[in-house]
């Protein structure tokens, strides 16, 4: 009798699971999760800290399950025009409803002039702390890689459009070009097509691969007083007086976006703020006169192709059929605060492909920059680039693309070395260690006996008299061919700092080149860097208490790396690069701001709660010449794996009922078990159990980690005053997860009452 | 013709003395089987299971059924998660304390730790309370307000209520702590304490 009541009851209740659970399709079953997206894409408000008036608006892309934010800067750091010091995040509860304030976050990692910043989200929306432990696994986005988006592909662009009662839009857009410049190279910028119309809050958002991979963020003008650009929006009565007027802070709304700064470039930033890794130099620079001169441009020319940052040759006009052309120039004063703009117009014509919206400068303060593009064929016309800072035209320069190749006198492709006693060229570099002279090698076309030349040498952009074969082109010299005879031996010696050299043909620049001079001759590149040593240090204000060493096995809670160097001129941009495993975490180029040559300079590496296991290399580059390395290896020497990081799957939500009325049971459980238990192995223990929700007022629930495919999980599902429901091999496979509809997965469960 | 007459006898005897008895053993037997049912029925609501921890020292008899987690910064953690609400909690946390510490000390530490992490933390005087073995320790009440920890899902906060017994024992404190919706908190005291009589440490 027993037996059959049992047998009945388990019927019943398998019958009531399988007639019950409804699954229900949200979306296609490709590779774009467009729910998942949009669930993971927030609003964020910098408000003030006083009474919480909205200052800035943008938005923001979760990239991680501990609710790491990927948004641009402009959106959230302090300034003129965002002075807000508080950032709420809201998300939609529905991704087709308007985002509500969830929580509050804090700056992790930041880079102004990439305009892009890292939010950690670390507090509840009243401002009390989360426990890291209590967070909720929140629905975040994979990360691609942005060097395989090609042009002509169409990027899916997600973001809140407005700060009024939309939810998110998801617009389609396709690549029109790639904007080259110095550091990134070709990549730098991927620009849209014209028509996009993509609302300037979109700002910070993402932008998607058919796979539904993060490969970009939007980025449009950011916000300053000078761009000229954009609007603003009175939305709240920020002073109180009882209307909303002028009167108020005004958000500022920038306008429709049309770059997307590549993914890539967010990459350390996410891997150091997701281990939580900072890196500070400790050595005191020596004290300076910040310059309050303005922004300025100066000497600009084109070049058809780009070495090592610098044009291979300097061209007056291009042919026919030409596919790259790249507009160099020098800037002064520049800060991360500087605004940039180049528009480039075709006989009269204003061009969009091939102009830059106003973004933020992230070359430093002086040097050479180039912006342009390639890969896609210039037509035929008058260019005319102009270049605005901070909304005011600072220069312009025009070329004429179209005709047949001309064979003029040419040099190109210019490299710096040593000679050796048997003056031959050492070395074909762009850094060059301290002594008596340098010199330059080039390739020279079409030079005829009788053509007049020179070379004019720089130090720090100061003129210098130079020696070597300037003056009239001989017939020994030859048509074609490279030379290397073209040398400066200043008085007294090739001091530290930076140099350049141009060469001209009559009066027209042909090439043009910059190197470094540091550190002492050994071999054929200088020692600049020497001697780098890690010691270890039980918090991260205290000394370092250990000998240097690379390995510490037991793990460190603060790391200090110190290293020599030697004449290295203040004002030499140099390098300093945290590799975690291989993944650059931190990078970062300076200028060089401290004693010309001196010892333990001194840089320390922490975390919060200590170092991760891991194998830390630091690289020391100047001139994008790796000129010293060493690495240390914490704990095991390998970062932990994280299951909980990894994407895929496929989520699972729905709705827990009364099976009479078909109410929602709120605080009704449901388990799901891990793999490796049946429900009948299952002894309540959390270490069995693979995820766990519990349904809301509304009877909804959310499994916040993602379901792996062909993996049988059990279900166990209870509820006060209900029958508890229970099933073995929940499986779900590439099968019948299309059956369904794709990801997520949406169950109906009614329960019987008790 | 003539008249036939049926004569009906009533049978106005009682019941047997077997029918007596059977129906007698009818009730006692219903009886006997709602009690052994009830019986059955509070051995598994009260059914516990054993949970042991060398390490710390500490030996618990918590209700089966309810959920166990060993991974958090506590020693161990057992919930009711068939409750509607606030799942009711019982839970065993050893913390270091030096020599000069008491009780008060370590309410204090607790209380500041829980008001920058807990919404509308209240806590009561601490009042003495004596474990059955004859220790002293001071149990402190509080109340706070729970809501769901998913930013996706719409929770209506609930009030908690919870009890803390703090004790100092080796060198270490001992935090035992009760948690439960306030509506519910009377109801599940008993069962907290009888967890309490047989919990070791």
């Amino acid at each position: 009798m027993i037996r059959r009541t049992l047998y009945i009851t388990t019927t019943i209740t398998l019958l009531l699971i399988l007639s019950g659970v409804w699954i229900n399709a949200q979306q296609d079953s490709g590779g774009l999760d467009l729910n998942r997206i949009r669930r993971a894409t927030v609003f964020v408000i910098q408000a003030s800290d006083n009474d919480l008036d909205t200052r800035c608006v943008g938005s923001g892309t979760i990239v991680r399950f501990d609710g790491l934010i990927l948004t641009n800067a402009h959106n959230v750091v302090q300034s003129e025009a965002c002075p807000g010091d508080e950032l709420i995040i809201s998300m939609s509860i529905d991704p087709d409803e308007p985002p509500v304030p969830k929580y509050r976050a804090s700056i992790a990692q930041i880079d102004s002039g990439l305009d892009l910043a890292l939010l950690r989200i670390d507090r509840e929306l009243d401002g009390r702390q989360i426990d890291p432990d209590n967070l909720p696994i929140l629905p975040f986005v994979e990360v691609g890689n942005s060097d395989n988006v090609i042009l002509d592909e169409t990027l899916t662009v997600v973001g809140y459009p407005d700060p009024g009662n939309s939810s998110t839009d998801a617009p389609r857009v396709s690549i029109a070009a790639f904007m080259a410049e110095p550091g990134a190279g070709e990549r730098s910028w991927f620009k849209l097509t014209s028509d996009s119309g993509i609302s300037g809050l979109m700002s910070g958002g993402g932008a998607y691969n058919q796979d539904g991979q993060l490969v970009g963020v939007p980025t449009s003008a950011p916000i300053t007083t000078n761009t000229g650009t954009g609007t603003c929006l009175q939305l709240e009565d920020t002073n109180s007086d009882g209307f909303v007027n002028n009167n108020d802070a005004c958000v500022p709304i920038s306008d429709f976006v049309s770059v997307i700064r590549p993914v890539n470039f967010a990459r350390s930033l996410i891997r150091s703020a997701s281990l939580q890794l900072s890196v500070e130099s400790l050595t005191a620079p020596v004290a300076q006169t910040i310059s309050d001169e303005q922004p300025t441009v100066d000497r600009l020319y084109f070049a058809t192709s780009v070495s090592n940052n610098l044009s291979t040759q300097v061209i007056a006009s291009a042919p026919a059929g030409t596919t790259s052309l790249y507009l160099f120039f020098d800037y002064f004063n520049f800060t991360e605060d500087t605004v940039y703009e180049v528009r480039v117009s075709v006989d009269g014509v204003p061009g969009q492909i091939f102009s830059l919206p106003p973004v933020r400068w992230s070359g430093g303060t002086n040097g050479l920059w180039y912006i342009g593009s390639s890969g896609q064929p210039w037509s035929n016309g008058l260019y005319e680039f102009r270049i605005l800072v901070n909304g005011v035209v600072a220069g312009s320069s025009t070329i004429r693309v179209g005709g047949v190749p001309e064979e003029r006198p040419s040099f190109s492709n210019i490299v710096f070395g040593l000679k050796d006693d048997q003056g031959i060229l050492q070395g074909e570099s762009y850094i060059l260690p301290s002594g008596d002279e340098a010199s330059a090698r080039f390739i020279y076309r079409n030079m005829q006996p009788g053509t007049e030349w020179i070379a004019l040498w720089y130090y720090n952009g100061i003129p210098i008299g130079g020696t070597g074969a300037t003056g009239i082109w001989t017939s020994d010299d030859g048509v074609n061919g490279a030379r290397d005879d073209v040398t400066i031996r200043p008085d007294p010696r090739l001091s530290p700092g930076n140099y350049r050299v141009d060469l001209y043909i009559g009066s027209r620049l042909s090439v043009t080149g910059d190197f470094v001079v540091a550190g002492t001759p050994e071999g054929v590149l200088p020692n600049v860097f020497s001697n780098i040593e890690f010691l270890r240090a039980e918090n991260a204000f205290a000394s370092p208490n250990s000998s240097p060493s690379n390995s510490f096995p037991d793990g460190a809670n603060t790391i200090y790396a110190r290293f020599d160097w030697q004449q290295i001129a203040r004002g030499t941009l140099w390098t300093m690069q945290w590799l975690v495993d291989g993944d650059v975490f931190y990078e970062e180029t300076s200028v060089w701001n401290t004693d010309e040559t001196g010892a333990d300079f001194q840089v320390r590496l922490t975390a919060p709660d200590g170092l991760p296991d891991g194998t830390y290399t630091l690289n020391l580059i100047i001139n994008g010449v790796l000129l010293e390395t060493n690495q240390v290896s914490v704990g095991i020497g390998q970062l932990e794996i994280n299951r909980l990081e990894e994407i895929g799957g496929t989520q699972l939500g729905g709705q827990i009922v009364d099976a009479d009325s078909g109410d929602g049971i709120a605080g009704a459980t449901f388990i799901l078990i891990s793999e490796d238990y049946s429900v009948a192995d299952f002894v309540w223990d959390a270490e069995q159990i693979y995820a766990m929700a519990v349904a809301d007022t509304n009877g909804r629930f959310e499994i916040d980690r993602s379901l792996e495919l062909e993996s049988p999980y059990s279900v166990y599902v209870v509820a006060e005053g209900y029958l508890p429901i229970t099933q073995d091999g929940f499986l779900i496979n590439e099968e019948n997860l299309a059956e369904a509809g794709g990801s997520p997965i949406d169950m109906y469960i009614p329960m019987t009452k008790d | 013709m003539a008249m036939e007459v049926i004569e009906i006898i009533s049978e106005s005897e009682g019941l047997s003395l077997r029918q007596r008895w059977a129906n007698v053993f009818t009730i006692l037997t219903c009886i006997l089987l709602m009690l052994t049912g009830l019986n059955l029925r509070n051995q598994v609501l009260n059914a516990t299971r054993l949970y042991e921890s060398p390490q710390a020292g500490i030996t618990a008899q918590y209700p089966q059924n309810w959920l166990i987690d060993t991974s958090g910064e506590y020693v161990f953690r057992v919930r009711d998660m068939s409750r509607s609400g606030f799942k009711t909690t019982f839970q065993v946390s050893v913390q270091p304390v030096g020599s000069d510490a008491q009780e008060r000390n370590l309410a204090d530490r607790l209380s500041l730790d829980r008001i920058v992490s807990f919404t509308d933390y209240r806590v009561q005087p601490l009042e003495m309370y004596t474990f059955p073995d004859g220790r002293e320790a001071q149990a402190m009440h509080y109340t706070y307000v729970s809501t769901d920890a998913s930013p996706f899902l719409e929770s209506v906060p609930t009030v908690v209520r919870g009890l803390d017994v703090l004790t100092i024992s080796g060198g270490q404190a001992i935090v035992i702590t009760f948690r439960a919706d306030a509506d519910n908190f009377d109801d599940e005291l008993p069962r907290f304490e009888q967890f309490l009589r047989q919990l070791q440490f």
